[in-house]
């Protein structure tokens, strides 16, 4: 923030050094700021969304030291010396997801995307944790965070699909008889038989998607 | 929704902590996990001249573990609860109760002494403490002093605890073995406050009976409440569906709650009989 | 016409959630693109966090606005003394009511003008939470200290929180201008309404109340507004469809409209609560023109919850059905007082949507809707997915379900004995609107055979029996009105203001010099529906080309050609048209270019896979590039009288609309593209707690073509969500002195995952005769149809205790209490 309150010390202003990402960020700050809002108007880490304040929605959802927390009940001193981790930290590139951010956009587990980089990271977390997960086991571990638009069918299925892709799945099951048949598989997989994903913008980001039968069908 | 300003400190020892506290007494409030307290300054109902973090004090940190007890210093996340196993040997009505604490978010930095200290009437942990007849372990500018669970709630969202002093432990006796547990919540959705709650720990005799009993039941008057007159009742008791039941139906007197969006006064009589007769049948049926 | 595409669900064991949702593309499908399940344009920038949302928006010297809110439902503002605020360090301004009624009009109203507001209240506050106050500061943080320290006098006046006592002649008034509390009222009869009634062998009467929920999206309504060049003042703002309105902002801030630009910025969801959203951008725009600077205005959630344009239809029925005792429906007859808040800013155009469904897929030509629109101390209402015909899908579902128990009948079997059959469309319904097309009994075909209800009632009998264990059974078959025509704003009066007949969408297409494809869409579309995939598709579609390669912009509303935005379903309807009209004037522009360079007649060619070429011998054509290359830079070889470059635009106008009779017996046709679906839910409800369950949920759609069935899929699962949060969870709920009790997210309860059920889904395809490739809309989804059959699963679960779902929300007291009474009434014993 720009002007500072009632007192000018170290009660009300501080030095902080946080890992950001893998990245040392410092910088000054009043102390009552929340990590939310350093996160994002400090070190325009806009991925880290508002969307209550008050600790429910799970929209600001950043790993801290590895779990998961909400960004706007913490204050950015409380940080101080540790670890945060944004979905930046997956890929802040959108020519080149991380498998977690493919499988979302697979299996289509967003809709206005204001969750998605809580989502993201909470399934980067469980899925640390353990790869096999029923589909309510998977229901149950995301349910701290809020989805307005998906009704969260599909996002359990992007976290069904990531663990796939972690797992080193042979994408088989997923796809006949949607797609002409050339085109299947053309994005699917990781290695093994299928090519690998075209980079979006040359001409993937909108491949017909082979899927024919739905995640939660399947556990 | 941005918190007011307010004097940050966050002393790293006790004796720091406690100082600040007498210096700022009721003017300061204690940052511990910050899953209830930031929300109320994000929404600017708590305006604190001062806030004492107490995170950075590792001896609140830690959790001390004996034949007899377990002690949580205050600042140890909720999320230790869910995943320690000594926690789920010595103390295993608390993980079972600890997965209806918000959400794992609000767990892996909600802290045991943040939620005690809170003290909401609809909160798990307050509950945990009296039904098991936890210590609270208080430190005040004259040295530490201990406080059972059931002495410390004094009413909506107030406990013992003065404005010099600190809660820096909770201690929670080791159950004997054989000693079932139960813990039942219902919410409107998972992860929300409970519209009632009963955690029940009990033990029975050779001959199947009842021969001690604990029941917490939460939300149902202005802070968690014993509920004695189920536990007089069944104690001696051979357990059954009709017997249990009958016996939980005594609760409802205590009953104060009124009416509000979630749940009607009339509703939560029913529902406290319910999930304290739930939570003593599941716990007699893990007792051997 | 119909086809029927989509694979069927697995049949799954009891309380097993699984279930299937995807569909191939169409079997011999005349379509390259169409109908088949395409990854989103929109998605790659979203997952990496860059969605480019209103909070996210950067601007040097931006300052930023808090709002000081009514702490009382009803009062006059005595005095708003500023003088600590201002002392703030970083305080620029406080703005208050006093000043938008010297340099402002009202905002945009569709209402009477007796019933003006302002985007902060002016002499009068009318509820808990509304806009009193705007502090400018140098951030949020010091903008709220500023909120904490104006010292605000409002005298209080007696609050109106039932909408019944506000109809009372002793009411207090909440606008003196316009002297009663009612708003609005009419009788509209289609039909024979009295004989029908009469001659009934069964009369279904009941009072239902629908009550208060809200889109609700994860991001708030926000704008940045800044004073710009050449007197122009610009607005950033997540509202969709203010190409639309953009010139009644202008006229609320005394500007000509030329000098007012709004800027599209992507929504984080609206679900109908940034459909029209103005106020936040109107008071952006009057904060920065007041301090002369950049102003930012993003509500928080407690302005959103408390503040926001609008929450959503909060009604009370007497409703009546005429039945025959074979099971034929007759007549409806309603009866609706629908709780508008403190203001009408949209008129009743909540209650034209439930006309233009009134009596769902059902044959029945009588129908008597009396409305009144009635104000009490609450927030103003508007859209919200569905925008009111959801409400009367469910009061219509309810009063059947209760029909075919008294008669004995399955909910599945007097349904069908009722479909309006698909050799009678385009069918008119009471009332003048026309469904164009359908196939009723096939999605209930399709519906039935994902959920095999023959082992769901066995299970039923047994687990009651056996286990003490009730579960029920819900099923319900709604309509989902799609693509509105403007019609339906003023048919409600007799001498509207402003009998406005275009809602328009527009395209424009450029292929560059290079060959590459360029679309301009002309409205605020994304709001996490797909509006860029869509055009992407269609583009591909008609130009045989790979649709990665299309890229997507949208015009500011000083570039926009006439649109409307999303809304009503209509989106992707209307720009296909839209794209389509342009592609085929392109189409025309490049075939005669090719046909001039290779000496052929123009009739003979055609453009196939991105070439343009002659038919029967594609060895004799051009590249696309080359056409364009031609167009750009060679005018001396282009046709006589042609010019240069390679674009072209269309507006395409609402495909069916028609002008109401004088008298309004006929409201003419204003909601014509009619989608359909059939919900099935197998519920279990624990009689002692109140708490409910899915054990299985199916759900079938018929949204005309399909254009992309996963993101079709998309909006039936996340609007099934939302029903379920309208019909258990959601409630914006007022006490007794208008105090608003949800001002949270701990209390305004959100679906989680646990809470919303794995769904089977399936598809129909009914073309709509009147559109484009035959699309329908589909974008409000399962919220058609999820509060109906979560209210008749939990009533068949609980039949033997009475149980009538006549409230929304249901709660757990609702369902205890009810199961206590009966057992009370029969003398039982109190259950634990």
């Amino acid at each position: 923030m720009t002007l500072q309150q009632t007192r000018d010390d170290s009660t009300t202003r501080r030095r902080i050094s946080v890992t950001i990402n893998g990245r040392e960020a410092a910088g000054e700050v009043d102390t009552r700021l929340t990590l939310a809002d350093w996160l994002r108007d400090e070190l325009d880490l806009v991925s880290v969304h508002l969307g209550c304040e008050h600790g429910v929605c799970g929209c600001c959802t950043v790993l801290l030291n590895g779990q998961s927390v909400r960004a706007c009940l913490l204050l950015a001193v409380q940080v101080d010396g540790q670890s945060v981790e944004t979905v930046e930290s997956l890929s802040s590139n959108p020519q080149e997801l991380h498998p977690i951010q493919e499988a979302f956009h697979e299996e289509h587990g967003l809709q206005c995307g204001f969750c998605t980089p809580a989502m993201v990271l909470r399934t980067k977390e469980i899925l640390e944790e353990k790869l096999d997960r029923t589909n309510e086991e998977v229901r149950h571990e995301i349910s701290g965070i809020l989805c307005r638009c998906t009704g969260y069918q599909n996002i359990v299925n992007s976290v069904q699909c990531a663990a796939r892709k972690l797992r080193g799945d042979a994408p088989s099951q997923h796809g006949d008889g949607i797609a002409p048949a050339a085109e299947v598989g053309a994005f699917e997989g990781q290695g093994g038989e299928d090519p690998a994903p075209a980079p979006i913008g040359t001409g993937d980001d909108l491949t017909s998607h082979p899927r024919s039968e739905n995640e939660e069908a399947r556990a | 929704m941005k918190p007011p300003p307010f004097a940050y400190y966050d002393p790293t020892s006790v004796d720091e902590a406690v100082s600040l506290r007498a210096e700022h007494e009721f003017d300061s409030l204690i940052l511990a996990g910050g899953q209830s307290l930031v929300p109320m300054l994000n929404i600017r109902l708590a305006r604190p001249e001062v806030l004492i973090d107490i995170n950075r004090i590792e001896d609140l940190q830690t959790v001390r573990v004996t034949d007899t007890h377990v002690e949580f210093g205050a600042t140890v996340r909720q999320h230790h609860l869910e995943v320690d196993p000594v926690v789920r040997e010595k103390l295993p009505l608390l993980p079972e109760m600890a997965r209806y604490i918000g959400h794992v978010e609000n767990r892996h930095r909600g802290t045991i002494g943040g939620s005690l200290a809170h003290a909401d009437s609809a909160a798990e942990l307050p509950t945990a403490a009296i039904t098991m007849d936890a210590e609270m372990v208080i430190a005040g500018p004259n040295g530490v002093r201990v406080e059972a669970a059931q002495d410390f709630f004094a009413g909506w969202m107030s406990t013992t605890v003065d404005g010099d002093e600190l809660l820096v432990a909770v201690r929670f006796p080791v159950p004997r073995a054989g000693t079932g547990y139960g813990f039942v919540e219902v919410a409107r959705r998972d992860g929300d406050f409970a519209l009632a709650a009963a955690a029940a720990q009990l033990t029975l005799d050779e001959s199947g009976r009842i021969a001690s009993a604990a029941i917490g039941v939460a939300s149902i008057t202005d802070r968690p409440v014993r509920a004695g007159a189920v536990e007089r009742q069944l104690v001696g008791m051979l357990p059954t569906r009709a017997s249990v039941r009958e016996a939980a139906a005594a609760i409802v007197e205590e009953v104060t709650a009124s009416d509000d969006m979630h749940a009607t006064h009339a509703y939560r009589r029913h529902l406290a009989a319910v999930v304290t007769a739930r939570a003593v049948t599941a716990a007699v049926a893990r007792a051997s | 016409m119909t086809t029927t595409t989509t694979p069927d669900s697995t049949p799954n064991s009891a309380g097993d959630r699984s279930g299937t949702e995807s569909v191939p593309a169409p079997e011999g499908s005349r379509h390259r693109y169409l109908g088949r399940s395409m990854k989103r344009v929109e998605d790659p920038r979203l997952l990496v966090g860059r969605g480019g949302y209103i909070a996210d928006t950067k601007m040097a010297g931006l300052t930023h606005a808090a709002i000081y809110r009514s702490p009382v439902a009803h009062g006059r503002i005595v005095s708003i003394d500023a003088t600590e605020a201002l002392k703030i360090p970083g305080v620029i301004a406080v703005v208050t009511g006093e000043d938008c009624k010297a340099h402002m009009n009202p905002c945009m109203n569709f209402g009477p003008a007796t019933i003006a507001q302002y985007p902060l209240a002016v002499d009068k506050v009318r509820y808990a939470g509304e806009a009193v106050a705007a502090v400018i500061a140098e951030s949020r943080y010091i903008a709220e200290d500023g909120v904490d320290a104006l010292v605000v006098e409002i005298e209080a006046l007696p609050p109106l929180v039932d909408p019944f006592k506000a109809l009372e002649d002793d009411a207090p008034i909440l606008h003196e201008e316009h002297g009663t509390n009612l708003a609005y009222e009419r009788t509209f009869v289609f039909g024979e309404v009295e004989d029908t009634f009469a001659g009934a062998d069964l009369v279904i009467e009941d009072r239902l109340h629908w009550g208060r929920s809200a889109g609700m999206p994860l991001e708030t309504t926000g704008a940045i507004a800044r004073p710009g060049l050449n007197g122009v003042l610009e607005i950033h703002c997540n509202s969709m469809n203010f190409s639309y309105f953009v010139f009644l902002i202008a006229t609320a801030l005394k500007l000509p409209s030329n000098r007012v630009t709004m800027h599209p910025v992507p929504a984080g969801g609206s679900f109908g609560s940034k459909f029209t959203a103005h106020k936040v951008p109107t008071l952006a725009g009057f904060l920065a023109l007041q301090v002369q600077r950049p102003v930012s205005y993003v509500e928080d959630r407690q302005d959103h919850l408390m503040n926001s344009d609008h929450h959503a239809s909060d009604r009370y029925y007497d409703a009546r059905l005429a039945v025959k005792g074979d099971g034929t429906l007759l007549g409806l007859d309603i009866d609706v007082v629908d709780d508008y808040g403190a203001f009408l800013q949209f008129g009743v155009g909540t209650h034209g949507n439930a006309l233009s469904q009134g009596v769902g897929p059902y044959r029945m030509q009588n129908l008597r809707y009396h409305l009144r629109a009635v104000l009490t101390n609450k927030c103003q209402q508007g859209a919200y997915r569905g925008f009111g015909s959801e409400v009367q899908n469910w009061v219509l579902e309810r009063l059947i379900d209760q029909a075919a128990a008294r008669l004995g009948m399955a909910p599945e079997e007097i349904r069908r004995k009722n479909f309006i059959q698909k050799d009678q469309f385009p069918y008119k319904i009471p009332g003048g609107n026309l469904y164009d097309s359908g196939d009723y009994d096939a999605v209930l075909d399709k519906a039935l055979g994902m959920v095999d209800l023959d082992h769901w009632r066995a299970e039923q009998k047994r687990l009651r029996e056996e286990e003490d264990r009730y579960i029920g059974i819900g099923l319900v078959t709604t309509q989902e009105r799609s693509v509105f025509s403007s019609t339906e704003f003023w048919y409600w009066f007799d001498e509207p203001a402003f009998p406005i007949t275009s809602s328009p969408e527009s395209a424009t297409i450029t292929i560059d010099p290079s060959g590459e494809f360029q679309v301009l869409l002309h409205s605020q579309a994304m709001w996490g529906n797909s509006p860029e995939t869509v055009a992407a598709m269609v583009v591909a579609e008609e130009f045989g080309i790979d649709p990665a390669k299309v890229n997507i912009r949208y015009a500011d509303s000083a570039h926009a050609l006439p649109g409307t935005g999303p809304g009503g379903s209509r989106f992707t309807v209307m720009v296909t048209g839209a794209i389509r009209g342009a592609s085929r004037k392109l189409h025309k522009k490049i075939i005669d270019i090719a046909a001039h360079t290779l000496e052929v007649p123009a009739e003979d060619m055609e453009i196939t896979n991105g070439r343009v070429q002659v038919k029967g011998a594609p060895e004799v054509g051009q590249e696309l590039a080359e056409v364009a290359a031609t167009a750009y830079f060679f005018a001396l070889n282009l046709p006589e009288g042609m010019t240069s470059g390679l674009e072209e635009q269309y507006t395409y106008d609402h495909p069916l609309t028609s002008l109401p009779s004088a008298d309004r017996s006929d409201l003419g046709i204003f909601y014509p593209i009619m989608g359909h679906n059939c919900h099935i839910a197998v519920m279990e409800v624990d009689p002692d707690t109140g708490q409910v369950s899915f054990l299985d949920y199916a759900a079938v759609h018929d949204a005309g073509t399909i254009v992309n069935p996963i993101t079709l899929g998309g909006h039936v699962t996340g609007g099934t969500a939302q029903g379920v949060g309208t019909a258990l969870l959601e409630e914006l709920a007022y006490d007794e002195a208008g105090q608003f009790k949800s001002a949270t997210f701990l209390d305004y309860l959100i679906p989680t995952a646990n809470e919303v059920p794995a769904m089977k889904m399936g598809h129909v395809e009914t073309p709509s005769p009147f559109t484009e490739y035959g699309i329908k809309g589909g974008g409000e989804g399962g919220r058609m149809a999820t509060p109906g059959v979560i209210s008749a699963a939990i009533d068949d679960a609980l039949r033997e205790y009475g149980m009538q779902v006549r409230q929304l929300p249901i709660k757990p007291s609702d369902i205890v209490q009810t199961v206590l009474a009966a057992k009370a009434a029969n003398g039982g014993a109190a259950t634990t």
